[in-house]
């Protein structure tokens, strides 16, 4: 480590590491656009540009991504000379970029319009026309490019280069007519394609998920984990006006997925948005599953599970820790089985983040000493107890509809806790679940790095975490006596 | 200042030179065969170049004997070394190396292996521009004539040099004799302008250490071993020694290229050789070298054509390929053409380059089609001042400022004459013709 | 598809001169182009498996420099520079005169298919501009009518 002043102020900074970053990590903003913490430095924008002094030498513009931190080096973020540097090249970046932020996405996020704001020119003198590009040209399923807001920056290029290694896109032809091109117009491939829309600075990449969903500034952001493997990458979940999660993005973590997430997870989201949602609590009268205040379904449930001895607990995978731990109490406490479900590997595993493994907290669960069962297993367990307890979202997803239809409603009585009610005869209450956008909790991923889940919206009326629920069954159970002495 | 001496375009003047018999009867090969039969250690060359004075001929003008010296010390740092020739000229007037390539291709040959030599590079890598098929023809058959009689390849004549040379070809990018760009187009790459540092000398050719060499730099280093550095120190003026390659091209009545001592005016360039300008007209402008650097009037003519006297003038030496323009001649016309190249040329990584090249096009172009706007010439100054000096990756964006600068110092009042008038008053007719839609 | 052998045993020759075997991409494309007359989207997708790289990584390449045709051109390609010294003397002229000498639009190809006509940047003919590059040979100190004269004697 080195020291150097920025900014008046004096940092250690790794040598080994851009200047950039190194003022970054002490809270000094340094704009950027090809530069990128996850990528290697190419130095192509200009934007990074800050005033250095070495030694005795007069202070010299350079770009902060590619000048490695020296001994007693003083950097001037702020300088006259540097924030000229940089406004002379925001009019270079403005003179083709289309006034698109009315109709664009990434208006509200916009390195772009964010710089601008700060130290660009309130008007252009330009009198030449734009470049004329295609405006949607469509990439595959996922990113649409807009070639007229491109700032070259070339990031997506070398995403695809450097992180899941196999190039999809090129910078073609030069200079003023460069535009961003897949080989004939091939779309993209692989499940790393969301990535680019995040590095984008403009809004030149967006999703296609996302266009015209959302204006960003009226999102209720909140960080999660994704749910949908094991490498549990850090997100950021994204709520319009508590009613739909309309983006999910990577959250940076150096431990687990640096800057980057899959696209199954990242578009995993819909899932939380579908209507039909249980809510509160229902019991079954006869044919029919009859909705009941959520405090007497309960009074029930704990009628039934302290009279009957031979039941099982299964829990879903997505289940939290602190699901598991008071599952793990409550099986103890009442001479019950536990479980959860595990999944099989479902062949999406990478060499980059996706483990195969479709569930979040096996690792969280197994380490608490909780059994994995597969599906068939679980089932078993099932038919061989007289109570069964499906607690968590997806539980009846893993196990299969059907096959918790077909289960002997004269031998066993189920009792689900789910996003969705199943009314068939062998389910004899449920009670609505929050999903793991709802609420709070941890999950320990493949390497046994926690990740918090967080309530970025409000559960269906009545539903309530797993967690909640096994808390209030406990607190209607007689307290636990001490063992006479 | 004496013009005497010549020797760059001696052999080049004879008949079949190329020809390897004809060429060594010449002299050719002479230089190296002496430096190892006497094993004259590498270091010595080095010396003996830096001593010389001999600076690059490819436009940057830099001490070669002191690049040379940039090279890591082979026993410290024993990754493989190469030499790149930059043989891609294209700055515009410029077609000197050429000659060179095509007529005395064999002391060129002689000149990049004494200068791999040097440098103890086991490669020398000819980077060709690729319409140069003449010449790149010549060169590697003088490559293989050479290599048949052991002065290329292994163990040259019997020494432990071993030197193999291989021809390249570039297609037909200026950004390409940017020597950065050069080797990024040598490994196969778009020809995109590396950030330095790192420098050449310790992250080349495939992150080697590399050295890049003009054609008519290395042209003169079997004339300095041969006949010493004192010799060649002795040709030129204080700051730019031996001879150098003029080419003039333009409104004069004899064209061409021509070799002189360092120490001659523009004048005795334009009157004594070129025959002064064409149709008895007046010089009203001319480029000293290449478009790269500022324009200069007919009042400067009486300029010393060398580095530090152009630089006094307010312009630079560059490829000394001197660009003459009449007095019949519109600036804004000039200008289109030049601002229109460095348009064309941008690689495109920088920001400022990328559009302002564009940018500098279109308002040169609106001007000389007649529909300037009254605050184009104070925006094509603002513009060039942004886009320079050492604000890019590379030099071109400079190359493109430059002489914007220029025209518009000393031409201001005949650009915004165009503007008024919604004309250009000096534009000559054009003939017409049908062009097809969707170009550059 | 994949490249014809006797490009890959002159390929694989060449990359014998580099350390690393994309280095002949240069001189591959250019042979290509020469023996093809244009890179077509097929030659680049077979130049990139020879070398073991993504199709796009090719293109990139190939579109970045001005002498790869990646569309189809007639037979012959007349290149006209058209930069400073030879627009000096009289350039614009010679591109009428070809134009007309070939019956094709500037930057297009002749109804007949026979020539290519376009533009270059300093083509290094400074000292005999004006010039045309005709099929890779170059035509220098022309006028117009020199400039008809040898375009009327192409087969």
């Amino acid at each position: 480590m080195v020291k150097i002043i920025v900014n008046g102020r004096e940092i250690e900074a790794d040598p080994k590491k851009p200047l950039i970053k190194a003022c970054h990590d002490s809270g000094v903003d340094v704009p950027m656009y090809c530069y990128h913490p996850g990528l290697e430095p190419v130095g192509s924008c200009r934007i990074c540009q800050v005033e250095v002094k070495q030694g005795e030498a007069p202070g010299r513009v350079m770009v902060a991504c590619r000048t490695q931190p020296a001994e007693g080096m003083v950097v001037d973020t702020e300088s006259p000379k540097a924030h000229e540097t940089r406004k002379e090249c925001l009019e270079f970046l403005l003179k083709n970029h289309p006034l698109d932020c009315p109709i664009c996405d990434k208006a509200g996020e916009c390195d772009l319009q964010d710089y601008t704001y700060a130290e660009g020119q309130a008007a252009g003198r330009t009198h030449e026309e734009r470049r004329e590009l295609d405006k949607r040209k469509s990439l595959g399923d996922t990113i649409v490019l807009d070639q007229e807001r491109c700032i070259l920056c070339s990031r997506c290029v070398r995403f695809f280069e450097e992180v899941p290694k196999q190039a999809q896109l090129t910078v073609s032809d030069l200079g003023s007519r460069s535009v961003i091109a897949t080989f004939m117009d091939r779309p993209l491939k692989g499940k790393y394609q969301g990535n680019i829309a995040d590095l984008c600075p403009v809004g030149a990449l967006t999703l296609k998920k996302f266009r015209f969903q959302a204006r960003v500034w009226n999102l209720v952001k909140m960080a999660s984990t994704c749910g949908e493997c094991s490498r549990g990458c850090s997100t950021t979940v994204e709520v319009l006006r508590g009613a739909d999660v309309k983006r999910v993005r990577p959250r940076e973590n150096e431990a687990v997925n640096k800057f980057w997430m899959c696209d199954i997870g990242r578009f995993a989201f819909e899932r939380h948005n579908r209507p039909g949602r249980m809510e509160g609590a229902a019991l079954r009268e006869g044919a029919k599953l009859v909705p009941h205040p959520v405090e007497e379904a309960l009074t029930r449930l704990r009628d039934e599970l302290m009279r009957e001895k031979s039941a099982a607990w299964i829990l879903s995978p997505w289940c939290t820790i602190e699901e598991g731990e008071r599952a793990k109490a409550l099986a103890a406490r009442l001479g019950h089985q536990l479980c959860f479900i595990s999944p099989e590997k479902n062949g999406e595993q990478d060499d980059l983040l996706h483990t195969g493994d479709p569930c979040p907290n096996r690792r969280g669960l197994s380490d608490l000493g909780i059994a994995g069962f597969e599906a068939a297993k679980a089932l078993e367990a099932a038919k061989g107890a007289k109570l069964v307890v499906l607690l968590g979202e997806r539980v009846v997803e893993l196990l299969g509809a059907g096959e918790v239809a077909r289960l002997d409603a004269t031998r066993v009585a189920v009792h689900l806790v789910d996003e969705f009610a199943l009314d068939v005869p062998c389910v004899k209450s449920v009670f609505g679940a929050a999903n793991c956008v709802e609420r709070v909790g941890t999950w320990a991923n493949v390497d046994g790095v926690r990740g918090p889940i967080s309530a970025v919206k409000a559960p269906p009326i009545g539903a309530r975490s797993p967690a909640k629920l096994m808390d209030e069954l406990v607190r209607l159970m007689p307290k636990l006596q001490e063992h006479a002495r | 200042m004496s013009q005497n001496e010549r020797y760059l375009l001696t052999r080049a003047n004879i008949e079949g030179a190329h020809q390897i018999a004809v060429a060594e009867k010449h002299g050719a090969y002479a230089a190296l065969r002496k430096v190892l039969k006497d094993g004259v250690p590498y270091s010595a060359v080095i010396d003996e170049v830096k001593k010389s004075g001999l600076r690059g001929r490819g436009g940057a003008g830099f001490s070669t004997g002191m690049k040379w010296t940039f090279m890591p010390d082979p026993v410290k740092d024993p990754r493989p070394r190469y030499l790149a020739v930059n043989a891609d000229e294209s700055e515009p007037g410029t077609c000197k190396d050429r000659v060179l390539m095509e007529r005395d291709p064999h002391g060129f040959v002689e000149g990049v292996l004494l200068s791999a030599y040097a440098i103890r590079a086991q490669a020398a890598y000819i980077y060709v521009r690729g319409e140069y098929r003449l010449a790149h023809d010549r060169v590697a058959a003088a490559i293989a004539e050479a290599r048949a009689k052991n002065l290329v390849g292994k163990n040259i004549l019997g020494s432990d040099f071993s030197c193999e040379v291989h021809m390249h070809r570039g297609g037909g990018a200026y950004i390409c004799g940017e020597e950065t760009g050069l080797m990024e187009s040598l490994e196969g790459k778009r020809g995109h302008p590396r950030p330095k540092p790192p420098f050449p000398a310790m992250y080349g050719l495939w992150g080697q250490p590399t050295t890049v060499n003009n054609v008519e730099t290395v042209y003169n280093v079997p004339f300095i071993m041969e006949r010493g550095s004192a010799w060649f120190a002795g040709l030129g003026t204080a700051n730019s020694k031996g001879n150098f390659l003029c080419g003039i091209s333009g409104h004069v009545n004899k064209p061409g290229v021509y070799e002189f001592t360092f120490g001659i005016t523009a004048k005795e360039i334009l009157e004594q050789h070129a025959g002064g300008v064409w149709k008895g007209r007046g010089l009203k402008a001319w480029f000293p070298g290449g478009s790269s650097c500022a324009l200069l009037t007919g009042k400067d003519v009486d300029v010393v054509l060398d580095h530090d006297s152009l630089r006094a003038r307010g312009s630079s030496l560059g490829t000394a390929a001197m660009v003459m323009i009449d007095d019949h001649t519109s600036m804004a016309r000039v200008m289109e053409i030049i601002a229109r190249f460095y348009d064309h040329e941008s690689c495109g990584q920088c920001s400022q380059c990328r559009e302002g090249t564009q940018w500098l096009s279109q308002i040169f172009h609106r001007i000389a089609q007649g529909k300037g706007q009254p605050d184009d010439v104070a925006t094509l100054e603002a513009l060039a001042k942004g886009m320079a000096p050492g604000k890019t990756i590379c030099a071109l964006s400079d190359a493109a400022a430059i002489p914007t600068l220029s025209a518009v110092r000393l031409f201001k009042d005949e650009l915004l004459e165009c503007v008024r008038q919604k004309r250009d008053p000096l534009a000559q007719p054009m003939p017409q013709y049908a062009v097809a839609g969707g170009h550059h | 598809m994949a490249l014809e052998a006797n490009f890959v045993a002159e390929f694989d020759e060449l990359a014998k001169n580099y350390p690393e075997k994309r280095a002949i991409m240069m001189l591959a494309l250019h042979r290509l182009q020469d023996a093809r007359g244009w890179l077509s989207p097929d030659a680049l997708e077979d130049l990139a498996a020879y070398l073991g790289m993504e199709p796009v990584e090719v293109y990139g390449v190939a579109s970045f420099y001005p002498m790869y045709r990646l569309r189809p051109c007639g037979k012959h390609v007349v290149s006209i520079c058209h930069n400073i010294s030879c627009d000096l003397r009289g350039a614009q002229d010679i591109i009428a005169a070809v134009c007309e000498a070939t019956g094709a639009p500037l930057h297009g190809t002749s109804p007949d298919g026979k020539f290519t006509v376009t533009t270059v940047e300093c083509a290094g003919a400074c000292a005999n501009a004006p010039m045309l590059d005709l099929d890779g040979t170059y035509h220098e100190d022309l006028t117009p009518e020199k400039a008809k004269r040898i375009l009327g004697s192409v087969k």
